[in-house]
């Protein structure tokens, strides 16, 4: 199960624009984007236990909105960019994560790892992996997915 | 590779080379040769954990097997040869100086020096590199090199209390126009990368980072270089450590896994194009902050004899080093693993983080169970230490190693190296007249990556944890001044409120200078951490000094003649300043190569960082302007030179002259100085580096929010100093101070004789302004001064 959790847009105005500016300095022009942080449980918990790790744990209420499915964004032509560590890399947030889901549940999960998700609206997939390469991941120690994003809100 | 091991002792030397790069040991031919003739000798073939063990504990990181070399240097004609280059040079200095305030100096992690009033404490100090993880994974490489360094404090004696974390950075310029290879980093990636990995780790671990630098140059494009220094306070009575035969061998802190495998012999390479993963570590603070407060702990109840890290190397270099006289028997099957497919030779050398190895005594362990079970830290009984002097490592009924620790800590053969002066054209011709005018160069110089605000990274790190950052990194009526140096108030760890003894900590860099003149560099480089200290008003005859040397590979003649001059002027240096080097690290082979083959070395670069003890913290000063009306006073002598300047970088004036320093004069001009610091007559103080006088003058007013009106007239010089030079030039032993009203009579007594002259005051107008004989240089508005500085460098 991947938990998904990111800031109010009032309040995510810095960070959209700090990563934008890096994008342009990677040479890509993007018109928007959005930031996740991404939690992937491995456990054979239920709906209700998952809701709760996501609710009781991961989220600030006042600041962030959370998921237990991958976000909608309402960004026009937008890209999903998901960066994980790879799984032979120690994740060390993903473990603190684990120990606390276990404070949460009762129950060790089998495993937490931590990642982003950047929502992109810009003209061009190519253009965008490129600049992700260059910016966004260490292909040392990272893997990354792009795809296309669904619409709403 | 299975057929190549087991037939070890009868491989050719072609065989040996291409073992030696699949296990990726870095050992040269004569040492692959050494191996197998102690094999044949026993009648036997090694194992792949000794061959490991072997290839970890001679590895360039772990030996210093270049600087601790013979070395044959020709310059000229003339040759000279050192047995031991670095015992001929830093360590001759300190024991020459044989100070009494130095109470442990190349012996341990870091160096201890006296501290405080009570003679109870020591100081100890350390400065390590980690640039070629950090070159590989920026993030991943800065944490683990805070977290290293941090161990070096905590394995200090029995263990320090870590009070200060520093942190100095070369990378190359964040808008190189240059074309990289496909297997690096942009440089702003590794700068990002870097300052959120020292960030992240640092502030995890509840210890302020509050000194450093950030460099940059396009010779760092490849290989960015990562200082990372911590200070520590540890009872005198603490510093003494041994192993005692029978004591336990005790693992505390993480657990091992497959990560940093090879990190110790990686260092001892350059970087390739498929340079591996696996050499690169994760950090975890919260596992660290965990094993520094069982440590605390059991080192005051006096529950072990020795301890020491697991750095570079792993278990095998830890253990190695503590039972270098009694042996070690190691069961590597008790080990707390984070990977259960791991053989038992990678739990042997992995190089997983927050590890510590303690010598502990059977009557004791029980009572250090009871801490690290109260402090959630994670730990295993290893083995013991027999007293036999031999090595044996097992993993159930397996032997993994089985070797005598004479053969593995003396066994290394060493040859001597070449090294020659580099040819370098100096020109000290007079500098070509500018295009532009002196305010636009001071603005454009305000805004170079080596000399605008840190302040976007400074920001991120807690500087003040611990509460006992006095002088912090950014100064002034803003708080955003660039700060010559961190005084630290360590009641955190006396927790003694009413001694006000604290010390301070500063650098000097000059990889510039080096390029031109590695002799003159190193003398610039202590002059410069030494005036530093000067200025917030240490003791700087108590200066303790770090080496920290990184030079690209040592098979070049030209870089081992860089080296071997950088050296002397260490030790000459060291000499005049009466500041004993007592601890340093070096790192080689800094030196990348891209997928066409091209070789991209960095220049020699050596940090300095220098410590001092501030009597009373409530004295020391900052760099600002304090008030309107205050005289402002150049001390030194401005000379000639623009080589490794910074306006040479913006725009060549066909002068690369370094300016000689004069260090007698300079140690005359300090002492006079801190005297006047001492007695209130010296509200600020800033020294003259990078940008020159003119940028000096710019921090001192736009930090403290006042303006200055400022004529040269006075200003000693040498002869003919074109007034390009005497606003930008870089000549050493030179500060800026300002003068109490009140107090100029006696500050003029105290340095009556010196090259002290008054050059203009203090003013209310926000405008700077710099005459010299009359004639206007520059009149510029401190807003737009500080506007053109102020730049976000992330």
């Amino acid at each position: 199960m991947i938990i998904e959790i990111w800031t109010k847009e009032r309040y995510a105005k810095n960070e959209e624009a700090a990563f934008l500016a890096r994008l342009a300095r990677a040479g890509l022009k993007a018109d928007a984007a959005r930031l996740s942080r991404l939690y992937r449980v491995e456990a054979d918990f239920s709906e209700a236990e998952y809701s709760r790790i996501k609710s009781g744990l991961l989220t600030d209420k006042i600041t962030e909105l959370s998921s237990l499915a991958p976000r909608k964004t309402a960004l026009k032509k937008a890209y999903r960019v998901e960066v994980w560590l790879k799984d032979s890399v120690t994740d060390v947030v993903g473990e603190s994560v684990k120990e606390a889901v276990a404070h949460v549940v009762g129950r060790l999960p089998e495993a937490v790892r931590f990642g982003r998700a950047y929502y992109v609206s810009c003209a061009s997939g190519l253009k965008l992996k490129e600049a992700v390469s260059k910016t966004l991941v260490n292909e040392v120690v990272n893997k990354f997915k792009i795809g296309k994003t669904k619409t709403g809100r | 590779m299975t057929d190549l091991l087991s037939n070890f002792t009868s491989l050719s030397k072609k065989q040996l080379a291409e073992l030696d790069g699949t296990c990726g040991w870095s050992l040269s031919a004569l040492e692959l040769a050494e191996v197998q003739r102690q094999f044949r000798g026993m009648g036997r073939q090694p194992s792949r954990g000794e061959l490991e063990t072997i290839a970890q504990t001679w590895s360039e990181h772990c030996k210093h097997k270049t600087f601790s070399g013979p070395v044959a240097f020709r310059a000229g004609g003339r040759v000279k040869k050192y047995k031991n280059l670095f015992k001929e040079t830093i360590v001759r200095a300190t024991r020459k100086l044989n100070k009494k305030w130095c109470l442990s100096v190349f012996t341990d992690n870091a160096g201890i020096v006296q501290f405080g009033k009570s003679g109870k404490w020591g100081l100890a100090f350390k400065a390590e590199t980690h640039n070629h993880p950090c070159a590989v994974e920026p993030y991943g490489g800065a944490e683990t090199g805070v977290g290293g360094v941090i161990r070096d404090i905590l394995g200090v004696g029995l263990g320090a209390k870590p009070v200060l974390n520093t942190d100095s950075f070369c990378f190359g310029y964040p808008d190189s126009k240059k074309k990289l290879p496909g297997n690096s980093h942009p440089p702003e990636r590794i700068m990002r990368g870097v300052v959120e990995g020292v960030r992240d780790y640092g502030n995890r671990m509840g210890i302020p980072t509050a000194a450093g630098g950030i460099y940059f140059d396009d010779g760092y494009l490849l290989n960015p270089l990562v200082y990372v220094g911590c200070a520590g306070l540890i009872p005198v009575e603490k510093i003494a450590k041994k192993v005692m035969p029978g004591d336990l061998i005790v693992s505390i802190g993480g657990r091992t896994g497959r990560d940093g495998i090879h990190g110790a012999t990686f260092s001892s390479a350059n970087i390739e194009e498929d340079t591996s993963a696996s050499a690169v570590q994760i950090g975890h603070a919260i596992n660290e902050k965990k094993t520094l407060d069982v440590l605390m702990r059991a080192r005051d109840l006096g529950l072990y004899n020795a301890v020491t890290d697991c750095g570079a190397g792993g278990f095998s270099s830890a253990i190695g080093e503590l039972g270098s006289q009694t042996g070690a028997r190691v069961r590597l099957e008790n080990a707390q693993l984070k990977d259960s497919l791991i053989e038992p030779w990678e739990i042997w050398v992995s190089e997983s983080q927050e590890r510590m190895i303690l010598s502990v005594p059977k009557a004791r362990l029980a009572g250090l169970e009871a801490i690290l079970k109260a402090e959630s830290c994670d730990y295993c009984v290893l083995g013991t230490f027999p007293g036999n002097g031999r090595l044996l490592v097992t993993h159930g009924a397996a032997k993994v190693v089985d070797l005598p620790m004479a053969f593995l800590h003396g066994g290394v053969p060493n040859f001597e190296k070449p090294a020659r002066r580099r040819k370098v054209k100096i020109s000290a011709k007079k500098p070509a007249r500018p295009a532009k005018s002196y305010g636009r160069i001071l603005k454009a110089m305000l805004a170079h990556p080596n000399v605008c605000s840190r302040h976007s990274v400074i920001n991120q790190y807690d500087h003040e944890v611990q509460g006992g950052t006095v002088i912090k990194p950014m100064q002034g009526k803003y708080g955003d001044g660039p700060g010559d140096a961190a005084v630290i108030w360590p009641q955190a760890a006396t927790l003694d409120l009413s001694d006000f003894s604290g010390f301070a900590v500063s650098h000097g860099f000059n990889p510039a200078a080096g390029k031109l003149d590695p002799y003159q560099m190193a003398l610039h480089s202590v002059d410069e951490a030494v005036r530093n200290l000067l200025c917030v008003g240490a003791e700087i005859s108590r200066t303790a000094i770090l080496d920290n040397f990184c030079a690209a590979s040592p098979r070049d003649p030209e870089v081992m003649g860089d080296l071997v001059l950088a050296a002397e002027g260490c030790h000459d240096a060291a000499m005049a300043y009466g500041a004993p080097f007592i601890s340093g690290k070096d790192s080689f082979y800094n030196q990348a190569k891209d997928a066409g083959g091209n070789e991209y070395p960095i220049p020699i670069s050596l940090l300095i960082s220098a410590t001092a003890p501030v009597e009373d913290i409530r004295k020391a000063i900052t760099m600002n302007f304090k008030e309107a009306g205050s005289s402002v006073y150049l001390a030194g002598v401005s000379r000639g030179g623009m080589g490794g300047s910074v306006y040479n970088d913006m725009a060549a004036c066909g002068n690369n002259f370094i300016s000689p320093l004069d260090m007698k004069a300079a140690v005359r001009l300090y002492t006079g100085v801190l005297k006047a610091i001492k007695s209130g007559c010296v509200p600020a103080a800033h020294d003259v580096s990078q940008g020159g006088l003119a940028v000096t003058l710019a921090e001192m007013a736009f930090s403290g929010g006042f303006g200055a009106e400022i004529d040269l007239c006075d200003a000693k010089r040498e002869d003919g100093l074109t007034p390009l030079e005497l606003l930008f030039g870089e000549s050493p032993a030179r500060l800026v101070l300002e003068v109490v009203p009140g107090k100029e009579h006696e500050f003029l007594k105290l340095v009556r004789g010196l090259p002290v002259s008054k050059i203009g005051c203090v003013r209310d107008s926000l405008v700077l302004e710099v005459r010299d004989a009359g004639a206007r240089l520059f009149r510029e508005d401190l807003s737009q001064l500080k506007k053109s500085w102020k730049r976000e460098l992330i």
